[in-house]
């Protein structure tokens, strides 16, 4: 099986209830999952798209869900979606994950939303809409594009 | 049953053609894996004998003898299958468990394969090759993702011939 070469894994203190509601919220699919001689979750991987994300617990004095640290994240993941990214956010917002930024259109050309799962990961979530030069997207950002756009 | 892994692919056909090959093709898309060999003698070649419940998943050694890995449970066409996997070191108190469910997703066939029951198998038993508990589950479910990757690619053979069949 073909991996991409970065994965992100994500630390949950209910990672089984993070199976079902990333599920039910994003369309991720199981993909794996191995629990130990006493039923817990030890490793879990989910599939979408062409990539994967790693489910798991607090598995060490070092790992934590946002949950335990007073919802601070350290790092989110950028969900790229070729589809209808309005339908997108109400399928989260259905699945009980809050909405912090409802769908917008982007200078970049992009259409994004941002949510926060009930273990208060934050998740984006991009659709590209329209091709955007770097002109317009300087003209429009004030920011200067120093390299990297297509 | 506790201490298991699960895998699942999505293969690209209808869940009772992914059911046939799974069954009928064993012992093309099966690839065995010398840390988890059966027997001593092992490898030889899978098959399921019979084709509904009460058949057996045995494995054909070069030798000429028959191994059973294990007794079938279910045999539900083109959703969902189960039976027993013992290794020839067992011990009569340990089994373990496969249990494989085909459900259609658009016009694809997610299959799931969990295997369980590795609690009754002793971390310090030579099946286990003394790994750690997580590494030895951690190993097992790579091999079921090979396996799997296997069976789509023999689905997709097995689809091309039956359209070249269809053609003629």
């Amino acid at each position: 099986m073909q991996r991409a070469a970065l994965t992100s894994a994500l630390c949950y203190r209910d990672a089984k209830a993070a199976l079902n509601f990333l599920e039910a919220a994003f369309g991720f699919e199981l993909t794996m999952l191995i629990e130990d001689n006493d039923g817990k979750l030890a490793h879990a991987e989910m599939g979408f798209g062409d990539s994967l994300i790693m489910i798991g617990n607090e598995w060490s004095q070092m790992h934590k869900s946002p949950a335990s640290i007073d919802g601070f994240n350290t790092q989110t993941v950028h969900i790229h979606l070729d589809a209808d990214i309005d339908a997108h956010c109400e399928r989260a917002r259905a699945a009980g994950f809050e909405i912090l930024m409802e769908p917008e259109d982007q200078f970049y050309g992009d259409r994004t939303y941002r949510c926060r799962d009930p273990e208060g990961h934050f998740w984006t979530v991009g659709a590209p809409i329209r091709s955007v030069s770097v002109d317009e997207a300087e003209a429009t950002s004030g920011l200067k594009v120093v390299k990297g756009w297509a | 049953m506790t201490s298991k892994v699960l895998v699942a692919l999505r293969i690209k056909a209808a869940p009772l053609r992914v059911f046939e090959v799974f069954t009928a093709d064993i012992g093309a898309w099966w690839k065995p894996n010398a840390l988890f060999s059966f027997t001593p003698r092992s490898p030889g070649v899978l098959a399921f004998e019979g084709v509904s419940e009460w058949s057996r998943l045995v494995e054909r050694l070069p030798s000429g003898k028959v191994f059973e890995i294990g007794p079938v449970r279910v045999w539900d066409p083109g959703r969902r299958l189960v039976f027993g996997w013992r290794q020839a070191s067992f011990a009569p108190d340990m089994d373990t468990e496969v249990e494989v469910r085909f459900e259609p997703v658009g016009d694809e066939t997610r299959v799931t394969v969990e295997h369980r029951g590795w609690d009754t198998v002793p971390i310090e038993h030579v099946a286990r090759h003394r790994f750690p508990d997580t590494v030895f589950l951690q190993r097992h479910a790579e091999w079921w993702r090979a396996l799997l990757t296997n069976l789509a690619s023999r689905t997709a053979m097995d689809i091309k011939g039956s359209a070249r069949e269809g053609d003629a």
